[in-house]
């Protein structure tokens, strides 16, 4: 460790907002939504003419909220260190989603890592502990290359938690490499769209079953930490964590289509939910940590 | 630092028709809210009054006593201007047999 990296450790170390998390040299962003939505939207699907065209798993997506986390029994819950979270809602449809999305570049393909606490809950609508109502909540990267640093793929990474399935308890880290095909929007050539969401095509991180701390009644949460490594160079995964658990990554791969003319540099990261019944699922970020290696 | 402002988009090509409402918009931390309804396709039928409704829990409903026209027209533009309403927010409308309307309905939150 230089003398540099020991003095940036003890400042942070020292920063009670930066301490709870391990980020690179480089902070790209510390998004605390005690100070709004820190460039955190909605996931909108493309279209040209008519919001028709749209593909519905776009089309049912909503804007994310600024939440306390109020319950009905006990009042705001509050995030780890303030009042405010993200709120991800779906609607209270069996295998409704909802993304939040932050839509970035990068300046330089090396390593980047992404840290977050998170929880999710469904809509406490039955005094019951509705451990299975939620499908999974989950996380991605939409990535491409440089423009002049091809030829490449567009890259987009997905993790989500699977927590239950036709009201199956199956707690386990998946992955995915198949998106939907290709679809042309309009008819002046330049947009396309495809759902990288669609329920197919999950396949299981191996080694990648967790219990999480859900709690004993419907309203009542924990937050976890999240991270994720990933290196924008070779386009790989290199580490994954939570909480106490470090999954092995070798069995990870990620969707990979060709590069769009559009799209150079790009570096989204976005946040999803998805409802395994007839009841909201919420999904809640307390803060996200972005940082990179440059 | 500026006060949080921000612009929600709440139903997008939604067609409303029989009982029907935006998703629950948790906004506890705003002061004041514009909702703007425009028409996206010729509405059909007669339109009913659309009111605001809060909420303290997102699942129990209230009216809050404002309501205001659906836009009559395609593009047509209506709004209603809130404050002091809690926690969670909605748009909500009865629509008779034979009407509909397929609307954007966007909130203008500020803290």
């Amino acid at each position: 460790m230089t003398d540099i990296d020991a003095l940036r450790r003890a400042i942070r170390e020292a920063d009670p907002q930066l301490s709870r998390f391990d980020p690179l040299p480089r902070i790209i962003c510390l998004d605390d939504f005690d100070r709004g939505m820190c460039g955190w939207t909605q996931l909108v699907g493309n279209y040209e003419d008519t919001l028709d065209a749209m593909l519905p798993g776009y089309a049912q997506h909503s804007h994310a909220m600024l939440s306390t986390l109020p319950n009905w029994d006990f009042g705001s819950h509050g995030g780890v260190d303030g009042s405010y979270a993200l709120k991800i809602a779906t609607r209270p449809k069996k295998g409704a989603q909802n993304v939040a999305i932050k839509r970035l570049t990068f300046r330089k393909p090396g390593p980047i890592r992404l840290e977050a606490y998170f929880t999710f809950k469904p809509e406490a609508t039955d005094l019951q502990l509705s451990e299975t109502d939620i499908r999974s909540f989950g996380f991605l990267y939409d990535l491409q290359i440089g423009d002049s640093s091809g030829p490449g793929d567009r890259v987009m990474p997905h993790l989500r938690f699977l927590n239950a399935q036709d009201g199956q308890h199956l707690q386990k880290w998946q992955f995915k490499r198949k998106t939907t095909p290709i679809k042309p929007i309009g008819n002046a050539g330049k947009t396309i769209t495809h759902y990288h969401l669609a329920p197919d095509d999950w396949e299981d991180l191996p080694g990648g079953e967790q219990r999480l701390c859900y709690n004993e009644i419907p309203t009542k949460v924990n937050w976890h930490y999240l991270r994720f490594d990933f290196d924008l160079a070779s386009m790989q995964a290199t580490r994954f964590q939570v909480n106490d658990r470090v999954f092995a990554m070798e069995g990870f791969d990620c969707i990979r289509i060709p590069a769009m003319k559009n799209l150079w540099c790009m570096l989204n990261l976005a946040f999803f939910a998805e409802t395994d019944t007839d009841k909201r699922a919420f999904a809640y970020l307390d803060s996200v940590c972005l940082s990179g290696e440059f | 630092m500026l006060p949080e402002n921000l612009t929600a988009v709440v139903a997008r090509n939604e067609s409303w028709t029989g009982e029907a409402a935006t998703e629950p918009y948790e906004a506890g931390w705003a002061k004041e809210a514009i909702v703007f309804v425009r028409a996206l396709k010729e509405p059909k039928g007669q339109l009913p009054k659309a009111r605001i409704e809060i909420s303290a829990d997102g699942m129990h409903w209230c009216r809050e006593g404002s309501e205001f026209d659906l836009p009559a027209a395609k593009d047509a533009v209506t709004f209603q201007r809130i404050s002091h309403f809690g926690n969670f927010l909605r748009v909500a409308a009865t629509l008779a047999d034979g009407a509909e309307i397929t609307l954007l309905v966007t909130f203008h939150l500020k803290a």
